[in-house]
């Protein structure tokens, strides 16, 4: 096992996944949040082969293949069937601007270096340089799903969050049990339905999937 | 003194470099268009042409539009002695390091600005605006992404900072320099009146930054004004090169293996003007309000670099 190159790797990939994370807060149109969390998720299979292989647990091999098919196949295809149906989503005017958005979600990647850098320290695993970045990725994530309007960016940042978890996971444990994770990708699908249907009850009520307009329900 | 020699040959060479490399650019473009394009060395001719030219000023111009030129000019020069753009450790680089460099830089910026609204024009105003505007952002980005390495290498000079990455080819790969590749990347195209910021080849829109604030020259000082642009942008290519991708540097100052670094340097050069032409005949100009959202990516890149270069030592 050559573990600085794998040490190497960990970060790099972590880096890239993180990257595709904070982009979803760059771009406007729904199409480039599906198209950046299709990314993402790809990026993070490959992630989870090369830990499956360094870390020899091809039970992760496995997981890869059904992270590909849920998250880079059929996920995306969905969005993109709810976005011809919704017709063109831009998030033209999220709650907080997308330069601050940025300059927030770089804050949240040290506020995740400060929070995860005990664990770092104390840590000797290969991966453990990936560790603060996944955990900025649930923070990114999070931060979508607060500050995006639309329903069905806020389900993408909900599963960009999904991705950071599992990221953390990997990287931490280099791969929990199968059942455990297919538990994980079975829940991930089920939230995903179910929100789906929600969002085409706020769309068939609102006429539009713009959350906002919910706070029109308490008067 | 053989020093000295190889700091004044590295100035020349990038001075005669930078139109050849600006030209090269346009002609990758329009290949790319299916145009014809003009020969690489047109920018030769135009400078020669405006060389020839007489001056025509505006009467409200001051002695501020009259020297800016000048310092633009040798504000940007003076900046291609202190980057190791064929050879490094530089006998200049006790001079100056990164800081200097970052702020030679934005000081030709600056009188650049300055001369846009010293005759008064309304486009030279819009265009000083704006360019303060992406200078803002800009330069702390350049900055901190430079940081990121010298945090690496352990020495803000930029010709120890090469060696540290030669000697341990490994940090090549890390995030923080990827990152900071990144960031300088989009940052270059901003600093260098590149689309999607800025388009290089057109006077005609009102959403133009460099051309805006240049419209007032004509002649020698347009000429000036010109060249440093272009060596700016050979400038940012080579710092991107180099810094990043060092192999190919010479170490030593033997004929060979400085003929092989400006073998080596011409070719990275060649490489990125090629990326540059692919990305400007690829994409569409952002729309102005749209720029500092992409310049706020990049410096988050820039500090996401800093971060994982400091904390991940």
């Amino acid at each position: 096992m050559n573990e600085p190159l794998f040490s190497q790797l960990s970060t790099l990939g972590s880096s890239v996944i993180l990257l595709f994370g904070i982009t979803l807060l760059w771009r406007k149109s729904l199409h480039a949040y599906t198209d950046a969390f299709q990314w993402q998720s790809a990026a993070l299979t490959v992630m989870f082969v090369i830990i499956g292989y360094f870390g020899n647990d091809p039970e992760l091999y496995v997981v890869a293949v059904f992270l590909f098919v849920l998250k880079v196949l059929i996920l995306p295809r969905y969005l993109e069937r709810m976005e011809k149906r919704f017709g063109d989503q831009r998030e033209s005017q999220p709650y907080v601007n997308i330069v601050t958005s940025l300059m927030l979600s770089g804050l949240l990647v040290l506020l995740a270096y400060v929070v995860a850098r005990p664990l770092v320290l104390v840590s000797d695993l290969p991966t453990r340089g990936g560790l603060p970045l996944a955990m900025g990725l649930i923070f990114v994530g999070l931060f979508v799903v607060i500050t995006r309007k639309k329903a069905l960016t806020q389900i993408v940042g909900f599963l960009v969050m999904e991705n950071g978890i599992a990221l953390l996971a990997a990287l931490g444990t280099f791969g929990i049990p199968l059942i455990v994770e297919l538990g994980v990708f079975l829940d991930v699908l089920m939230g995903f339905l179910v929100m789906q249907v929600f969002v085409y009850h706020i769309h068939s009520t609102f006429e539009s999937i713009d959350v906002d307009q919910m706070n029109e329900l308490k008067h | 003194m053989i020093g000295y020699l190889l700091e004044f040959s590295q100035a020349l060479l990038a001075l005669l470099l930078a139109p050849l490399l600006a030209g090269f650019v346009r002609w990758v473009k329009s290949r790319l268009q299916n145009r014809r394009g003009a020969p690489v060395w047109q920018p030769y001719f135009e400078l020669a042409k405006l060389f020839g030219k007489d001056v025509v000023m505006s009467n409200n111009a001051s002695w501020l539009f009259r020297v800016a030129p000048y310092i633009v000019f040798a504000s940007t020069l003076a900046v291609t002695f202190l980057i190791p753009l064929i050879a490094a450790p530089l006998p200049f680089d006790n001079i100056g390091d990164l800081l200097v460099v970052v702020y030679l830089l934005l000081l030709g910026t600056f009188f650049l600005a300055l001369a846009g609204l010293d005759p008064g024009t309304a486009f030279g105003g819009m265009g000083a605006s704006r360019e303060m505007t992406v200078a803002a952002i800009a330069e702390p980005t350049i900055a901190l992404s430079i940081f990121s390495l010298a945090l690496g290498a352990g020495s803000t000079n930029l010709g120890q900072i090469v060696i540290a990455t030669l000697t341990n080819p490994g940090v090549a790969l890390s995030p923080g320099h990827l990152l900071a590749f990144a960031a300088i990347f989009i940052v270059s195209l901003a600093e260098t009146g590149r689309l999607p910021v800025d388009n290089p080849s057109t006077h005609l829109e009102l959403t133009m930054i460099h051309e805006a604030m240049i419209l007032e020259y004509s002649g020698r000082y347009l000429a000036l004004i010109e060249w440093a642009s272009w060596l700016k942008l050979t400038i940012f290519f080579s710092l991107l090169a180099n810094l990043f991708v060092p192999w190919g540097l010479a170490l030593t100052l033997t004929p060979a293996a400085l003929a092989i670094a400006v073998a080596t340097l011409i070719l990275k050069l060649a490489i990125l003007g090629m990326v540059v032409a692919m990305i400007e005949t690829r994409i569409a100009k952002l729309r102005l309000f749209r720029v500092p959202e992409l310049l706020g990516m990049s410096f988050v890149l820039a500090l996401l670099a800093v971060t994982s270069s400091f904390l991940l030592k």
